[in-house]
This record gives structure tokens, C-alpha cells and sequence, in this order.
């Protein structure tokens, strides 16, 4: 990893306030160290229940940490000062949730534009740059649909370039993909590499998915079950631009893939 | 609905003229009036410009009260939205308000606002206001906060989140609030104006039970129901219109969670 850090997590600690009555809640997250460099593409596995949303929540400041430090470039949020929350950062951290949270009562292309329009940066340029993003991930004629007109595979496609279309420096993922059938994840897989090869966003990327995993990342951190902190850690040496479908013949593909699962446990 | 269902509604329709008719033939109109004198009358009454002078009064009544009942129903809980205590504390006051036989006020009011127009308009926007406000209230509890988080992700201050996401999300409660409300209120009106008045469907109502007239009276319930059933389509063209995002078939789903 050549470039500096831009984001920096220093054990990091997450538990529930305690109820009355009851034992303290167990750990969720606890100690967790890891860095990501400028423009990486950096994919997160772990088993169900290893707080992974909690992770990128609390990255995104929608929760707060019980313990430790983020550090995104010079500013640090110590999770003992923190008094309030600021979610995304004041726009520097997009995040593309599970669910697509597309806005019922928008058509995609509002839907899409609708970082700009709360932001007040809604003008021509905002224009173009959406309807470029909309052909590039094969939106082109569905600008006026409601979401409920939308294919699963079309929302996801809508809420990732939502997000794109802001340009926020840091991108959070949290298994995008997960909802849809396997072709359409691939074809999603495709859209995203390419995307990301364009603007080299840097981006954080849960899947429980071990090949996923593999296909996007530059390098793929793997997480214990609870209490979660970082098990092991593997780069990814196979060549960019990568083929999604085929990625498991590539070379070096299956012993990536064998320590992977053998870590995830 | 298809022909099949038209046609058994219809049947249904003639079934019970039919038995209102035999009511009136046995008892004599001086029981009880008849659905064929009711409409011809209905329809005289309404050429001579008599039902439309009461009708119209009774229509101001209702609209003018709805507004000032259904537009701080619907503002008030916007403006509570962050105070949930203040929401609590008053919460056991809204439900007294809600479950008291507003009816039973009218009295009260026309001693407090005279038996002209503003007594009457008092209740339609008392009954009014309980009812909105308890739907719009609805509405916005069963918010998505995930839709919250995102928009303030993207950059949304407090205010657009209330403009781009509370509001559009609480329309089809405030919709539905309005529904169960429009019957309410003009019930309300016909009853104001029934127990004291010079003008209006009540005052119609009034008048013509007390001289033996039951075809005046079943007249003015007439008028009263149609009434209705115009201010609903006006509520449902507005509703069309502002929820054209909805899937078809979804109105029913929302309406039901009240």
C-alpha cells in the first residue's frame, strides 16, 4: 500500500449502553486497527454478526464508538470527546447502504440528484454529470420512473451513482449487492470496477461474499466473529482491469480464496 | 369493478328503494316519505335555487371549518417533531379531545359564537382538528429513519429533511386523516346548524320534521350525502395527484393502518 492512509481506525470499541438490570452488553467490536490508503479499494469479509454494519455506521458517524480513535486525515474523532454526531462528514463520506433508501416519491433521475439539490449545487454541469452516470450504469430512458417501477438491480444502480454523483472523497458499501441474483450482481461488480477505475474513489466494501471479496478488492481485510476485530489481512496481486466473471481462473485466485475462508471462522 | 359487479350493485340499489317505497306505502308520508317524492322534490327544490341557498351554507361551513381545524392539525405535529416530550405531555389531552362527544359541545359553542356561522364552523374544526392530527402524527412516527440518515448523509440540514423527507413521507396519512374527517365535518355542520340556525341542510332537517314534512327532511339527508361524497372526490383528485409516485393498490394498505 503506497499511499498515505486517509483514513485511519485506532482500536476501536463498540458495545450498546448497558440496560438496567442486566449484565454489561458484551463487546461488539473491540480494538479493531486498520488503515486505508488514498484511492484503494479495500474489501471487508467477516461472518454474519461480526458487526460489519457497525463498523461503516460508525465510520459514517450515524453511531457512535464507545472506544478508541478515527482518524481521517488530520482530524481525529476520539470516540471519549465526541459529544455529537456530524453523519457523513459535512459530504465527505458517501455511504450505499443495503437497502437502496432510494426516496419513494422520486423519479431516478430526482432521486439522483438529490445530493445537489439539499447541497444548493444544482445547476447544468450537476445535470450532465448525472445523465452521463445514468447511461454509464444503463439507466438511459428509466430518468422518469418512480423506484417502485424499478428492478431490484436498477435501484442499486441509482442509489450507487446517488452516491457517486457528489464526489464524496471516501465511498462506504455495505454489502450493495447482496439482494439481487447472481447475474446481476456480476453485471453490478462490472458497472462499479469500472466506475471506480475512472475516478479511483476510495472505497470501503463489506461482503460476506468471499469471492466478491476478492474480485473487487485491492486488498481484503477479514474480520472474527464477536467480539470483531481484524483476523487476518490479504492483498490482492491479481491484475487490473480485472474480468468478474471469469476471476476465479485467474491465477493466484484459489490460494487467496483457501486462506480467506480458512481465516474467516 | 367489472360489469358483473356493477349490475349486483345495482340490484342491490333497487332492493332497497323498493322496500323504502313499500315502508312509505304502509305507513302513509306522513311517517315516512317515499324515495320517488324525495328525488322529485330533491330535484324541484333544486331548480327553484331553495336547496342550493341551504346547501351553500352548509358547504361554507364545512370548508371554512376544515381548514382552520385540518391546516394546525397537520402543522403541529411538523412542529413537534423534535420535542417528543412535548408530543407526550400532551398526548392524554389530544385523546381526551379526540374521544370527547364533540357533538355534545354544540350547545356550548352557540353560546360562545352565536348562532351565526362561527358557532358552526367551531365544531366542524374541532371535530376536524383531532382527527388530522392524529393521522399526521401516524404519519410521521412511521417515518423511515434509514431515508432520515441518508438525506443527511448527502448534506441535508434539518429543515430539508423535514421539507424533501418527513413531509412527502406523512402525505398519505394526512390524506387518509382527511377521508375519515370530510363525513365528520359535514355532520357536524348539519347537526350545529339543526339545533339553532335559519339557514342551512340542518335548518332544512329542522323545519321539516316539525311540520310533519319528511320528505323535506330525507331531502336535505340527501343533499347532506351527496355533499359528501364531493368533498371525497376532491380529497381523492388532490390525492391523485400528489401520491402519483404510489403503486396502484397501496391507498388500501395505508388507510387500514389508522
Amino acid at each position: 500500500m503506497a499511499a498515505a492512509p486517509i483514513l485511519e481506525i485506532k482500536a476501536l470499541g463498540k458495545r450498546f449502553p448497558a440496560r438496567s438490570g442486566r449484565e454489561p452488553p458484551p463487546w461488539i467490536i473491540q480494538d479493531m486497527t486498520f488503515s486505508v490508503g488514498e484511492g484503494e479499494l479495500l474489501t471487508i469479509v467477516g461472518p454474519s454478526g461480526a458487526g460489519k454494519s457497525t463498523l461503516l455506521n460508525i465510520i459514517a458517524q450515524i453511531e457512535v464508538a464507545s472506544a478508541g480513535e478515527i482518524a481521517f486525515g488530520d482530524e481525529r474523532f476520539a470516540s471519549s470527546e465526541q459529544k455529537s454526531l456530524q453523519p457523513g462528514l459535512n459530504r465527505r463520506i458517501g455511504y450505499v447502504t443495503q437497502d437502496d433508501n432510494l426516496l419513494p416519491w422520486r423519479t431516478t433521475i430526482e432521486n439522483v440528484l438529490f445530493p445537489h439539490e439539499v447541497q444548493g449545487t444544482l445547476d447544468d454541469k450537476a445535470r450532465t454529470q448525472a445523465n452521463e452516470l445514468i447511461s454509464a450504469v444503463g439507466l438511459s430512458g428509466f430518468e422518469n420512473y418512480y423506484p417502485h417501477e424499478l428492478s431490484g438491480g436498477m435501484r442499486k444502480r441509482a442509489a450507487l451513482i446517488r452516491t457517486l454523483v457528489y464526489d464524496p472523497p471516501i465511498i462506504l458499501m455495505d454489502e450493495p449487492f447482496a439482494a439481487v441474483d447472481a447475474q446481476t450482481r456480476t453485471q453490478l461488480q462490472e458497472d462499479l470496477l469500472r466506475l471506480w477505475s475512472l475516478k479511483r474513489k476510495t472505497i470501503l466494501f463489506v461482503t460476506h461474499d468471499i469471492t466478491e471479496a476478492i474480485a473487487l478488492g485491492d486488498r481484503a481485510l477479514v474480520l472474527s466473529r464477536r467480539p470483531s476485530r481484524v483476523a487476518a489481512e490479504h492483498p490482492i496481486p491479481i491484475p487490473r482491469p480485472r474480468n468478474v466473471k471469469d476471476i476465479f481462473t485467474m491465477p493466484g485466485f484459489a490460494a487467496i480464496y483457501e486462506h480467506i475462508r480458512a481465516d474467516v471462522q | 369493478m367489472n360489469w358483473r359487479g356493477w349490475f349486483d350493485r345495482l340490484v342491490v340499489l333497487l332492493i332497497l328503494l323498493a322496500l323504502w317505497q313499500a315502508g312509505s306505502m304502509a305507513l302513509g308520508t306522513y311517517w315516512l316519505s317515499g324515495p320517488w317524492l324525495t328525488v322529485s322534490r330533491f330535484f324541484a327544490s333544486l331548480w327553484d335555487g331553495e336547496l342550493i341557498f341551504h346547501a351553500s351554507y352548509t358547504i361554507q361551513e364545512a370548508t371554512v371549518g376544515c381548514v382552520i381545524g385540518g391546516v394546525p392539525a397537520v402543522l403541529l405535529p411538523f412542529a413537534l417533531r423534535k420535542h417528543p416530550v412535548v408530543v407526550a405531555i400532551l398526548d392524554p389531552f389530544m385523546v381526551g379531545g379526540y374521544g370527547a362527544p364533540k357533538l355534545a359541545f354544540a350547545p356550548l359553542f352557540i353560546l360562545w359564537f352565536g348562532i351565526g356561522i362561527e358557532s358552526k364552523i367551531a365544531l366542524v374544526a374541532a371535530v376536524v382538528f383531532f382527527i388530522v392530527y392524529f393521522s399526521t402524527l401516524a404519519g410521521i412516527r412511521a417515518l423511515d429513519t434509514r431515508l432520515v440518515q441518508m438525506a443527511q448523509m448527502v448534506g441535508a440540514n434539518e429543515r430539508q429533511v423535514g421539507r424533501y423527507i418527513v413531509f412527502p413521507g406523512a402525505v398519505p396519512s394526512i390524506f387518509a386523516g382527511f377521508r375519515i374527517a370530510v363525513p365528520y365535518a359535514i355532520g357536524a355542520a348539519v347537526i350545529a346548524e339543526l339545533i339553532s340556525s335559519n339557514r342551512g341542510l340542518g335548518y332544512l332537517v329542522q323545519t321539516g320534521a316539525m311540520n310533519f314534512d319528511t320528505t323535506q327532511v330525507f331531502v336535505a339527508i340527501l343533499a347532506a350525502t351527496l355533499i359528501v361524497h364531493g368533498f371525497i372526490a376532491i380529497v381523492d383528485i388532490g390525492e391523485r395527484f400528489l401520491l402519483r409516485w404510489r403503486p396502484r393498490g397501496a391507498a388500501l394498505v395505508v388507510d387500514q393502518g389508522l
